[in-house]
Formats: structure tokens, sequence, C-alpha cells
């Protein structure tokens, strides 16, 4: 049953995105490590860091697409879940710091150490386990999506009601990670890691490896969705998504569809959030500004929603295309990213990959219909609201 | 007790049912009994609640008052939508609604009454004995030829058969269907007829129609809404010569 | 005695006192200080004060402080403040400085408690009498804050005197608070404590609480229940402050929203953006500040009344353009609308800062905005009742307008049924344009208000954008009258959960109170029930 369940995800063009991100996973690394510097092909390891940050971000926007794509649920509050899963990862980190920090103490954070705090809260317990904190990246995010999506989602708080409640839900936990004595460390977050898994995070091997991580992990995420869409299931989401009253006048359990896709993909925004934060080695309530979840909506749309690959190339692109503005014309970035948010709704729709899909699609149909009869429409073709 | 023995078995039954919007009356004190394998027509005016009727039936909306029983026991207001259709009823809508990205085959398919929960569908294979099934409706609904095609392609007609079939697949034991042959050409209405007689044979199935011409053709027991509640009941002669029923909804 | 006869020759000089005005020259008095011993001081004080010179307070108030000094070479009297090493020295009665001198070069005028008492009575008295009504309030006021029997002569005397209705009330609490300090027979101790309890507030339980251990035994019960009694007043008091910065957190809330009411609640549009347009509205107020300070400052007060029109245009044309640029095209489809117009909102804050930099713009408050009065027992400010007035007129002007203007009815002709409104001849695109531009002009003109209390940067919208679309939903979506009852209650929540939970947690706990409340009802406070809204 779960090999059928995963051989329907293998489809010719995903079998091929994997093919590539494990080929990337391996050359990236070989290139940054086996090359000497100096040599063209040789990749510098900020290089590295900054590629695995693209693709903790692609696996963030997959993450979204799943709901907002394929389910139709726009959640402005998917920066949220990766931030608890970096949050977590961050937590084992400084646990794993113990007495190299400032004021030496072997358990005990610098920031706690510093707000005169005498013993470590109890939801820092365990975190010094790794196991236990890769759980907990996959726990908290779930937790919060399954109790939110729970009312939400029962009580048929849906489109943009459900878009702003999950804006202030993030919004909420962002003044709260704010505050020095909800011991996430305030303002300044957690950082200045030392180690994970006793390797340096700063070390150029390290690195390599994490960015390997996360090549593999997108991967792997894109295999799940890919089986989750390809199922049964994944039709009744996109069915939920066109015509929610159909679905459920047909018999199903609506909420339990969306419960489910909600904390699958919370989940993923953890997993993420958690190897974002030993690339980028910090993680502060930054994270949780609602500015960033509505960005990683873009970086989806931009690609294409209710596509795999699209959140994919959408994440890479426009983040590729943020590192070259902020870089060259700091000033103009937003006026860039405001402008990509009006042009991909004005005239894109379905995104880039949907857009080529749509091309491919009209081609291959007008060609069928000029071998037969006259087809329908086919331009027409687009998912209608229900009623 | 003794009445309950001598009631006829009923598959829905509707009693005293009211509801009000904002203190408008959509439902007024209605009651209505389906028996197993009726077809019915209900007509009545714009506002009549034939409508808000389906609404109650079917969960979306909860009385304020009255009972509805279905197979003369369960209580259908405790209930939810997804609920009453795993129950056996089926409802199709005014505005033909199919999943218009998904292929004809794939909407049957969904339909199917099979497990409905997260973990069934996630794990679902398409079995032979399902395959034989989905051919099955398509012929019934006329759309063979066209099952690979996305939904959204098809015909205001073919999408209201396409959602029949649906229904169909779904294995109900009452059908709701309303108004199932707006804007259709007067071939495809009388098409409709014939197939609503013939899953009629098999399950119980109530129409909501305002075109007389269609209701005449189905030749079936007639109620007449008005207001909320019923104004009359018969064949369709008896109905359209009823004056009230003349005055409220064939006159003018 | 010595006292008494210090304090009758004061009464008598005080008595002339505003005849005397401009009389005898102080300055002689003053320097004479200088070689004087406490009894001849005492006497000069008394010549001092037979001036009749206000000038002369400063002198006495250092001479009580003990920073009066005499320069040894030529026996001159100073005010001296310490400079470093050295002393700065000031003139006594015109308070300029004149030089710097070396410690060495000065010598301390001896000062003891007695003196200190006489000085006390002959600035009080000094200044109880003086013709000018600001001084004599401010010298009851001095009374107050130290009671001691020795004003009491002072103060009755004066009282006579008084005309004044404020400054005599002012007087007769002083009295009160010199008598409980005095020998005075109870029942006239018993009235004092009733005048003090008058007072109110915090100072009049400070005031009766340090007279109570001194007091009579028989006047014990009397001053504990004055006591409980302004206790619980001040309880109250504390409950109706709290619910007017509720309320005007709330109107801040209620103008913020009342543009989303309109382009969110009547019309649907997801407007993003909206934060933007009460930012740009706070930007036209300084901008139009800069003007008049340029041009015409003696207009400087009618600014924000000048502000508001240009605000309300310049939004409302910013609101048209996106209108008919980008949201015309997204009708039906509220997820990109809000796409969209996220997209509008990062355009517009780039622009601003481009145009007037990152940082925060000074918006001057005009002469009617600033300062605070007191009402009963809380404080209010100025500009927190003019905005909380300005709202509610705004508010009311715009329920005017939706239900009794032609333009209000075809509005709402459109919302309801717009293929009905387009074929009974209301050109429908145009209505839809208006609207949105309306509504993002109220949001300029919320940017007016805002401008007087928040900082006028171009993140300013962002700070609103939450808040409003909480209001508006928790209000009920196309319900002007939800918006005002959900602004004005969740300001006042807000307020009373801050003492308790604090600021940032009592935002906290209001926004997960909307979101649970959201799950309960979805359509907000004030929902719409029916078919026609489900559909």
């Amino acid at each position: 049953m779960i090999t059928s369940f995963v051989l329907r995800a293998l489809n010719g063009r995903i079998t091929i995105t994997i093919a590539i991100l494990l080929a990337v996973a391996a050359l990236v690394p070989a290139l940054n490590i086996l090359v000497p510097p100096g040599n063209p092909f040789h990749i510098p390891t900020y290089a590295v860091s900054l590629m695995g940050k693209y693709l903790c971000y692609a696996l963030l926007a997959l993450a979204l697409d799943l709901v907002w794509g394929y389910c139709g649920i726009l959640s402005l509050g998917h920066g949220a879940f990766f931030a608890l899963g970096g949050y977590a990862m961050g937590m084992y980190l400084m646990r794993q710091i113990g007495p190299r920090g400032v004021y030496g103490d072997p358990i005990l954070p610098d920031f706690m150490v510093f707000l005169n705090w005498k013993e470590l809260p109890w939801f820092w317990y365990g975190f010094d386990m790794f196991p236990f904190a890769m759980l907990m990246v996959l726990l908290v995010p779930g937790l919060l999506a399954f109790v939110f999506g729970w009312f939400a989602f029962r009580s048929r708080v849906n489109g943009v009601y459900l878009s702003i409640i999950t804006q202030a839900m993030t919004y909420a936990l962002m003044l709260a990670f704010f505050r020095n004595d909800m011991g996430f460390g305030g303002n300044n977050g957690l950082t200045d890691y030392k180690e994970i898994l006793g390797f340096s995070v700063q070390a150029q091997g390290t690195r390599a490896v994490l960015f390997a991580a996360s090549a593999v992990m997108l991967a792997l995420c894109l295999l799940l969705a890919s089986a989750i869409v390809n199922s049964k299931f994944g039709k009744v989401l996109v069915g939920v998504r066109d015509a929610e009253s159909r679905v459920r006048f047909l018999g199903f359990r609506v909420e339990n569809i969306k419960l489910f896709t909600f904390v699958v993909s919370a989940m993923m925004a953890g997993v993420a959030g958690a190897l974002f934060v030993p690339q980028v080695g910090i993680i502060n309530p930054g994270e949780f500004a609602p500015a960033n979840s509505i960005e990683v909506v873009v970086w989806t749309a931009v690609g294409g929603r209710g596509t795999l690959m699209g959140p994919i190339i959408g994440a890479v692109l426009v983040n590729a295309g943020k590192s070259f503005f902020t870089g060259a014309f700091p000033e103009f970035w937003l006026f860039a990213l405001g402008g990509l948010f009006i042009a991909v709704t004005l005239f894109l729709p379905k995104g880039i990959v949907g857009t080529v899909e749509k091309y491919w699609q009209a081609r291959k149909a007008t060609r069928k219909a000029s071998e037969t009869s006259r087809g329908g429409d086919v331009l027409t073709a687009q998912p209608q609201a229900a009623e | 007790m003794t009445e309950e023995t001598n009631a006829p078995r009923s598959l829905l039954y509707l009693d005293g049912v009211s509801v009000s919007f904002d203190g408008f009356k959509a439902l007024n004190s209605l009651s209505l009994v389906i028996e197993p394998g009726e077809l019915r027509a209900i007509i009545g005016p714009n506002g009549a609640g034939k409508t808000t009727m389906m609404d109650v039936i079917t969960g979306k909306t909860r009385p304020d008052t009255g009972t509805v029983l279905f197979e003369d026991t369960i209580d259908l207001t405790k209930r939810d939508e997804a609920d009453i259709a795993q129950l056996g009823i089926g409802r199709k809508f005014q505005k033909p609604t199919v999943f218009e990205s998904h292929t004809v085959w794939d909407n049957l398919e969904l339909a199917l009454n099979r497990p409905r929960g997260v973990y069934s569908t996630l794990f679902y294979r398409l079995s032979g004995e399902d395959k034989d099934r989905i051919e099955e409706i398509l012929a019934t609904i006329r759309l063979s030829h066209r099952k690979d095609e996305l939904a959204a392609n098809l015909s205001h007609g073919q999408k209201q058969w396409l959602e029949i079939g649906m229904l169909l697949a779904q294995e109900p034991k009452l059908l709701l269907v309303d108004e199932p042959v707006a804007g259709m050409t007067d071939a495809e209405t009388a098409e409709t007829a014939v197939l609503l007689r013939e899953i009629a044979r098999t399950r119980s199935v109530v129409v909501v129609e305002h075109d007389m011409g269609f209701i005449r053709d189905l030749g079936v027991k007639v109620t007449c809404l008005a207001e909320g509640s019923v104004l009359a009941e018969g064949s369709i002669d008896f109905v359209s010569s009823d004056p009230k029923v003349i005055e409220n909804y064939l006159g003018r | 005695m010595i006292r008494f006869l210090s304090s009758l020759i004061l009464l008598l000089t005080l008595a002339v006192s505003g005849h005397a005005q401009g009389g005898a020259d102080p300055r002689p008095l003053i320097d004479a200080l200088g070689k004087a011993n406490f009894k001849q001081a005492e006497e000069l004080l008394g010549q001092i004060a037979a001036t009749g010179d206000a000038r002369v307070a400063p002198a006495l108030e250092a001479f009580a402080a003990g920073d009066l000094y005499a320069r040894k070479s030529d026996g001159a009297v100073f005010i001296a403040k310490p400079a470093g090493k050295n002393f700065k020295l000031i003139d006594p009665l015109s308070g300029e400085e004149v030089e710097e001198a070396g410690k060495g070069a000065v010598a301390k005028i001896k000062i003891n408690n007695n003196l200190r008492r006489v000085i006390r009575s002959t600035l009080g008295g000094l200044t109880l009498l003086s013709p000018d009504r600001a001084t004599r309030l401010r010298a009851a006021e001095a009374v107050m804050r130290s009671p001691s029997a020795e004003n009491l002569e002072l103060i009755e005397a004066a009282l006579e005197k008084e005309s004044d209705g404020a400054v005599k009330a002012r007087m007769e609490q002083a009295r009160a608070v010199s008598l409980l300090a005095s020998d005075r027979g109870v029942e006239e101790k018993r009235a004092a404590i009733d005048t003090i309890r008058s007072l109110g507030g915090r100072p009049a339980i400070a005031i009766l609480m340090t007279a109570a251990p001194a007091v009579d035994p028989a006047l014990k019960e009397d001053l504990n229940h004055a006591i409980r009694q302004l206790e619980s007043n001040l309880a109250a008091w504390d409950v109706a402050q709290n619910v007017w910065y509720g309320l005007s957190l709330g109107s801040v809330l209620l103008l913020a929203a009342i543009g989303l009411a309109i382009t969110f609640g009547v019309m649907g549009i997801i407007n993003m953006a909206h934060g933007e347009m009460v930012m740009i509205g706070a930007y036209s107020t300084f901008v139009v500040q800069q003007l008049i300070r340029t041009n015409a400052p003696q207009l400087f007060d009618w600014s924000l009344l000048i502000a508001v029109p240009v605000a309300f245009l310049v939004t409302g044309i910013v609101g048209l353009v996106i209108e008919r640029g980008v949201i015309r095209f997204l009708y039906g489809r509220p997820l990109e609308t809000l796409l969209a117009t996220w997209g509008i909102s990062l355009i517009l804050q780039q622009s601003v800062r481009s145009i007037f930099g990152p940082t925060n713009q000074e918006v001057g408050n005009p002469s009617w905005m600033s300062g605070s009065f007191p009402l009963g027992g809380m404080t209010v400010t100025w500009n927190r009742m003019w905005i909380i007035l300005f709202s509610i007129s705004i508010f009311l002007a715009l329920l005017a307008l939706m239900k009794k203007s032609s333009f209000g009815l075809q509005m709402r002709a459109v919302t309801q049924n717009r293929r009905m409104a387009s074929s009974m001849g209301i050109r429908t695109p145009w209505v839809d344009a208006l609207t949105f531009a309306l509504g993002s002009g109220i949001a300029g003109i919320a940017g007016v208000a805002l401008s007087q209390i928040d900082n006028v940067s171009p993140n300013l919208g962002q700070a609103y954008i939450i808040d409003s679309f909480m209001v508006v939903v928790f209000g009920g979506v196309g319900n002007l009258w939800g918006t005002l009852v959900g602004a004005l209650s969740l300001g006042v929540l807000n307020k009373f959960l801050e003492p308790s939970v604090g600021a940032v947690l009592g935002k906290i706990l209001v926004l997960v109170l909307i979101i649970l409340f959201i799950q309960k009802r979805p359509r907000g406070l004030f929902a719409l029930k029916g078919r026609a809204v489900e559909a």
C-alpha cells in the first residue's frame, strides 16, 4: 500500500526533479570542498550557505503551496511555523554551547544568565538531546497548526477571514517572542551557536553537509507532497479548493481534510525553519513578522501555485533576485517586490510553471482538436468558486 | 406505539419545519413526506422556500422548530452535511457544481461511495469493480466519450449531467435535484426527464423545477410550495387547477 | 514671641504691599544680610518683606536653602551655584550671572531653622497677597505642600482680601491644611477635614495621612472616614480614567478602521494598503505644516484643519488610482486582491521612504491640541479629547453619507445587487471607484489625527493594519455600527488588561480573544444572518 502510494508520486517530472535535487546535494558540497579556491568551478562556502537558505525557503514555499495551491487555504501565518521549527533547532544549538558562552554557565544560555535566571525553564528541558529537538521541530508547529486548524476549520472560518486570523496569529506570536520573560532570548533571539552534533557550525564541512541535508529534505518533502497530491486525497483537496460545498455534500469531512493538510504543511514549514537556522546562525522574533509570511505567498504565486515545481522555482528565483537587488540597488528591492505582487496577480495568476503548463496543454489540445473535430475552448479552463 | 406500526414507512419525513432569517420566515411550518422509491416534483414561486427546504434536509441550515426524519428514525437536524451525505442523501445544486479542474473520470471517482476518511483516501487504489461502476455511470449520463477531459470544458447541460452522475456514484437513497433543466436546450431537457425517471427506478428523487413542460414530462406527484408551506399536493392536473396555485404561481 | 512679632510686622507690611510695590530698593537690605547675626537677619527679613517687591523671592529661597553668599571683597550678597570647583555668582534680584568666584572669595550667610520659618512666611505672605493671580495661586499651593501652623494667620488674612473664586477655594484648602497642623478647636478641625476631602485625590489622602498621627483622638474617626471615602472615590476615578484611556485607544482604532469598514466591510475588498493610506494622510499633514511654517506661520494653529481636506483629497486620489489601475481587475478574487494590495503597500512605503527619508518626521501640535485639564479625579489631555470627538464626528458624517445621500444609496445598491443596480442605470464601475476613494480618503483623514499621537514614519501604516482588520472583523463586516462598537470595546478591553498583564501581553491576549471569537461567530458581533450572506 505504502509502495503504491509512493510510486504514484513518481511521475516523470517529479522523478527528474528529485534526481536533480539529489545530484545538487552531492555536487555543490563537492565543488565547495574538493575543488580548490581559484578554480572557476569552486563554489565558496558563503555561496553554499546562501543556496542552502534558498532551499529552505523553497521547502517553506512548498509547504504553503500544499495548503494554498491545492486546498485553497491562504495562510498568512506560515512564517510562524517556520520560525517555531527554527526556534526548536535554535534551542538545541543553544544547549550545545554549554560552558563556552560568554558567562560560562554550563547549563543556562547566556541571555538567561544576563536576565539573572537561576534555573532552566521547564520548556527548555530535553533540548540538549538532538532527537528530542528534532521531534519538537515537527511537533510544535504541528500542534499549533492542529489546535488553530481544529477551531478554525470546524467553525468554517475560511477565505479571507482565515487569512486575516492566521496573520493575527503570527503577529501575536511575534509580540510574545519579543518579550524577554518568554524565555526565548527576547529581541535578540537565539544566536552564537557553536556546534551541531559535535561539529562546528562554522566549519566548511558542516556547512556543506547542512546544504546537502536541505537538498535531500526538500527532495523527500517533494516526494511526500507529490504522493499526497496524486492520491485520491489530493483530488479531494483540489475539490475543496474549487467547490467546497460539493465535497461536503459528497460526504467528505472537509474540516478533517483541511486539518490534515494544514498540519502536514506546518510540519514541513517547521523542518524548513530547523534547517534554516544553523545555516544563517540566528533565529529571532523578526521571523514571525507578518510581512515574512506574505512574502512566502508571493514566491509561491510567482512560481505557480497548485503545482509542485512552482513554489520551488519561485522561492529560488525571487530570493536570488532579492540577494541581487539588495546588493546592487537596495532602494529598489521593495519596488521590485511590490511590483512583482501586482504583476503576478494581474498578469500571471497561474505563475511561471502554471502558465507554461497551460501553454503546453493548449498546444496539445489544439493539435488533438485539429486531428478530430473541434474541442471545447481549453483556454477558458479556470477553477471556479462554488455556488 | 400502534400508531408507529400503522404509519406508512417514509424515507423522508418533514413536520412543522420553520426557519427564519432576521424575521423573514423562509419556511413556515412545512410538512412533507417522501416515500421510498418515489419521484416527486416541487414547484413554487421564487422565495417559496424550495432551496431552504433542501438546505434543511441536507444539514446546511438548522431549522428553528420542527422534525426532519430520514428512514423514520434518523433525526437529520442533529447531523451535518457530510453525515447526511453518507446516510444516503445526494444533492444537486441549482448552478451545476462540479470539480472543474478535474477530469470527468476523476469527478466520478471522487463521488464513488467508498470510505471517505483521510487515511483511506490517501491510500486508495482504483479497483476493477470501481472502474466498472464508473464506466457504467459514464454510459448512463452519456459522457463516456469525454471521460478524460476536464470538467471545465463540458457544455452547461453536460455539467448538469455530470453532477447527476456524481450523485449516482454516491449511491444515495434520496436524491434532491434543484432545477436540473435550467439553461438546457429542449432536446437536453427531454433527455434529462428520461434520465431522472431511469434513476427513480432504484431510489427516491425530489426535483425542484420551474419548467412546467418538464414536470408534465415526468408525470409524477407534484407539491406546490408558497411562502414556506405546502399550498397543494397531487397530480400535475390537480395542482395546476387549484385556484390558490393559479393565484400564487401559475396565474399572471 | 519673636516669631509672633515678626509675623505681625510681616502682616502689617504686607497689608500695604499692594501699594508699596516698587517702593524702597531691597538691594541694600539684602546686602546687609551678609553682616547680620540671626536676630538682625530676622529684622532685615521683615524690612525686605516690607518693600513688597516680589523680585526678592529667589534671594529668600536661596537664603533658606543656604545658597546665599557674601563676597568677601565688597560684602555684596549673591546667590551662588556651584560650578566645578568655583561658585557661579548670581545677582539676587535680576537673576543674572555676574561672575565665577573661587570658594575662598565668598562666605556663606548662616541660616537656622527659625530663620527658615520666617523666610517661608515672608515668602508666602509676599506671594499670597501679590496682585498677580497666578502668583497667589502658586503661593496657596506652596502652603498646601508644606503645612504648618505659622501659615495659618497669613492665609486667613489673605483669604479676607481674596476676591477671585478659584484662588479663594485653593486658599480655603491651604487654610484647612494649615489648620490641621495648628492647635485650634476640634470643631474647626472637623470642618477642615471636610474641606480637605473636597480637594479629593491622592494629595488629599497624603495630607490626611500626614496629619493622622498628631490628630485629636476625637477626630480620628472623622479622619479615617474621610480617607476611606477618598480612597473609594479614587478607585472609581481610576476605573473612569481607564475607561477614558480605553475610549481614547478605541477612537484611534476606530479612526484607523473606519476607512477599512468601507473598503472591506462594504465592498469586500481586502485592502492591505489601507495602513499606507493612513500613513500618506499623516505625511500630508507634515507637508501642510511645512508649507505653513515657511509661508504663513500665523496660520499654524489652523494647520490640522487645513490638512484634513488636503489629506482626504490626496489619499482619495491615490485610492482612485489604485482602484482603477489594479483592484477593478480583481473583483471576485479576494485573495488575489489581498496580494496585489500588499504589493501596493510595499511600493507606497518605499516611495515615501525615498522622498522623505526613513526617519520620523516632526509633526507639531497646534496650541489647542496640547496640554490637559483635570476632570474630577482624572486628567484629560486635549489631544486625546479632540481625537475622540474627531473620530466620532467622522463616524457620524460617514453614517449620514451612507444613509441619507444619493451616493450612499447607490453605494448600498451596488453592494447588495450589482446587476440590478446596473440595470437601473447606476454606473457601477464609477460607484466602485468612488467608494474605494472614499474609504481611502477617510483613512487619510485618520492619518491627520494619528500624526498627532504617533511617529510619522514610512512604517506608520503597518502598525495599524492588523488592528484595523481585527476591529472590522470583530465588529461584523458590512456594519458601520459594528465597527464603532468593536473599536471602542477592543480599546477599553485592552486598557483594562494592561495594568494586570502589561501592554504587550494585553495586546496578545486581545488578539487571541479575537481569534477565538471569530471561531465562535465567524461573521462578527453584528452579523447579518440569512442565505444571502452565506452564498
